[in-house]
């Protein structure tokens, strides 16, 4: 309303010089509050120099004040101290879980997108199901199949194999849980890429001659090369830093990840420094990959132009 | 300069402060402070006590021949008598999962109105975490005499005002002037217990292995420790014959200990603290734990578990066994600190402090529920008679003693390398 009169006024100039603005206002404290304030108190706890009476660092908000003998104490312990198990996990169980999910969610995408046809929106409904059950639920549930008495040891059980310790730390058990729970993350966004490729090329590849594995791999396998690594960027974000799938699946040092190490030291007092300090290197860790995907898109939405 | 925490008047000399790299340096100069501590005992002839033992006198460090009167600070004062307890809905409890029966609970708020709440930890270092973050606001919290100075000189507690606790009288005697709080100005008892070896008797076959059990291979996967940095360590120094001073602070017992624990990692040990049911239901066949969690494994049982599949492991010889006990308090943050004294007067009333034990196992040291009355109750099987505690076993027996911050975060930094997978 007011919008629509004040250009009737003959003030559109001085209307959309505030407007816009004025509309990137929520977002912009939304990020100030809740990110942007929130971290820099995380660097101002991981380069804290000076500790409470129950040891705890008293943070340091005047960054001529920081410190940065923590720091280097965590880069030194991740690269060949306690801490390296965890990041080593954290990498291999991401990486592994990233390869079955797109062994599994590459066809199940492109099945969907391409050849499902009348049943389309079905299965989409049944691949967004999970997300209308909470996380911890869905989670909670694997500990029932795999518990000692679980079905998965019945199954095992009546083929007369012996029973097998699923939730006793082992690593095979945090990936499966990891792409099960992140699996529907990764269907989603490849869907709607694959959705998008232009039904007419992939004709023209068939009449120019190409088979059916020539054109995927030429044609829809390429076009689909943004979808599939934004999908990747979307499900390893949050493997990254995920505890919670560990701690309920294995719970055991065995298997121990950078978020449990982050999880551990925040809720003790005195290493909160230490924490903070893991949280940042994640946190650089993980700009790498998001700084390679937005070069990637960038590029890739360049040569669409 | 030593100071005298007993006197109230004079400010004590602690620093507010204390700088990162004195903890980061805290190897040798916990050492030199722990090795000060035994010293000042052995001299003895102290009679006004509380000589600050430890390196940085940020806070007394009270031992049973070195007791310590905890200061009452002039912004910090108990509050007013005679007044009516808080009409709210709810009272704010900080304490471990599990650690007050629901019948209690549900008692209390029928006679206040105000339902209890109970945030949960897993041990004081997660426990002083959150009691301490800003804006946190609790009535009751149940820390043990480990953490008793720091809370006070950190102005974490408030003192009691004591007309309001009249059950007091109900406790063994030696807890109503303890050495870790003279006066019982800040604290009173919740129970008693001591650390052993939880097992299934059904599957174990050697239980006299002792805490050994827990490195044996036979129980790879099925074996768990405590959630708590002192608990851990101080059981692998026992275990393994480093040192019988699990409160030491030589930095290279501490790490023996550690590399002890990290043998654990690959049998696929589990550091959690609810062997109460797991025990009960098979998850684990043999589990660090607390006298009181075998006493209450009753509740858990799994079908075709009873009571006598449960046993209880501690040292023969009553001076090797780890004992302790855990304290009510009220957080000078609590919004309702009447309220908050009428439910500790109620957890240390005869009955209720009975039906409290019933349900959590862990034995309140009231003189009224001594043992003949407990297993007389038959609140204690046969097999378990281990798992009762009696005064006379606090004499000899092996105690957790609060520690410097650095030798205290030695512990911790050691337990968690070790919950990191191990290095």
């Amino acid at each position: 309303m007011a919008v629509a009169e004040a250009t009737k006024g003959g003030q559109k100039d001085a209307a959309t010089r505030f407007l816009w603005p004025a509309l990137a206002i929520p977002g912009t404290a939304w990020l100030l509050a809740l990110f942007v304030l929130p971290f820099y108190g995380i660097m101002a706890v991981a380069f804290s120099s000076q500790l409470d009476i129950l040891g705890q660092p008293i943070p340091a908000w005047n960054p001529l004040e920081w410190d940065f003998a923590v720091m280097r104490g965590v880069i030194d312990q991740s690269i060949n101290g306690s801490y390296r198990s965890a990041w080593e996990h954290t990498f291999i169980y991401a990486a592994i879980a990233m390869a079955l999910c797109v062994l599994i969610g590459y066809p199940v995408a492109y099945y969907v997108a391409r050849l499902a046809r009348g049943n389309r929106g079905l299965l989409l409904a049944l691949i967004l199901a999970p997300w209308w059950i909470n996380y911890l639920t869905r989670m909670l549930s694997w500990v029932g199949i795999l518990g000692d008495e679980g079905y998965a040891n019945d199954i095992i059980g009546f083929f007369g194999f012996a029973k097998v310790d699923w939730l006793g730390g082992q690593w095979y058990v945090v990936v499966i849980a990891l792409v099960y729970g992140y699996l529907p993350f990764f269907i989603v966004p490849l869907y709607a890429y694959l959705d998008r490729i232009d039904q007419h090329l992939i004709e023209a590849s068939r009449d120019l001659g190409a088979n059916t594995f020539r054109t995927f791999f030429r044609v829809t396998l390429p076009q689909s090369r943004i979808g599939l690594i934004t999908a990747m960027v979307i499900t390893a974000l949050p493997m990254f830093g995920d505890y919670y799938t560990n701690t309920l699946v294995s719970n055991s040092p065995t298997t121990v990840m950078i978020g449990n190490s982050i999880e551990g030291t925040i809720q003790s007092g005195f290493s909160r420094g230490q924490g903070a300090s893991l949280v940042l290197l994640l946190s650089a860790v993980l700009l790498f990959f998001m700084a390679y995907y937005l070069i990637l898109t960038l590029r890739a939405s360049r040569e669409a132009r | 300069m030593p100071f005298d925490p007993s006197s109230t008047d004079r400010a004590p000399q602690w620093r507010p402060q204390l700088r990162r790299r004195d903890v980061l340096r805290g190897g040798a100069f916990a050492a030199a402070g722990l090795g000060v501590a035994p010293l000042l005992a052995a001299c003895g002839g102290d009679d006004d006590g509380g000589t600050p033992a430890g390196g940085d006198g940020a806070y007394p460090l009270a031992r049973p021949d070195a007791p310590v009167t905890l200061p009452i600070f002039d912004d910090n004062q108990p509050i007013a008598a005679g007044q009516e307890p808080e009409k709210v809905d709810a009272l704010r409890v900080l304490n471990y999962a599990d650690y007050m029966a629901p019948g209690v609970k549900k008692d209390f708020q029928k006679k206040y109105g105000a339902e209890v709440q109970v945030t949960p930890y897993n041990n004081y270092d997660e426990m002083l975490t959150k009691i301490s973050a800003p804006g946190a606001e609790f009535d009751v919290v149940f820390p043990g005499p480990s953490v008793m100075s720091r809370m006070v000189y950190g102005k974490l507690l408030q003192p009691f005002q004591q007309s309001y606790l009249t059950n007091l009288t109900n406790a063994w005697p030696e807890y109503q002037d303890p050495w870790y709080d003279q006066g019982s100005q800040y604290s009173v008892p919740y129970t008693v217990y001591t650390t052993g070896v939880g097992y299934r008797s059904d599957i174990v076959t050697d239980p006299s292995e002792g805490y050994q059990m827990l490195w044996n291979p036979d129980y790879a996967g099925k074996m768990g420790i405590l959630d708590d940095a002192g608990e851990a360590l101080g059981m692998a120094m026992l275990a393994w014959d480093i040192t019988r001073d699990i409160n030491t602070g030589d930095p290279e017992a501490i790490n023996a200990a550690k590399e002890e624990l990290n043998k654990l990692i690959p049998l696929g040990v589990k550091v959690d603290i609810t062997q109460y049911e797991t025990l009960a239901n098979g998850k684990f066949h043999v589990h660090q734990a607390w006298s009181g969690d075998l006493v209450a494994a009753r509740w858990y049982l799994a079908q075709g578990v009873t009571t006598e599949d449960l046993g209880y492991w501690i040292p023969e010889d009553k001076a090797d066994v780890v004992i302790g006990n855990d304290n009510i308090c009220i957080p000078k943050s609590s919004p309702s600190p009447v309220l908050a004294h009428a439910f500790i007067n109620d957890l240390l009333d005869n009955t209720i402090a009975e039906k409290n034990f019933n349900w959590n196992g862990y034995q309140p040291p009231l003189t009224k529920l001594d043992a003949d009355y407990l297993i007389e109750g038959g609140y204690i099987s046969e097999n378990l008679m281990s798992a009762v505690v009696v005064p006379e076993d606090f004499e000899s027996g092996i105690k957790f003693y609060e520690q410097t911050p650095a030798v205290e975060n030695m512990y911790l930094a050691a337990f968690q390398d070790f919950q990191s997978g191990g290095s």
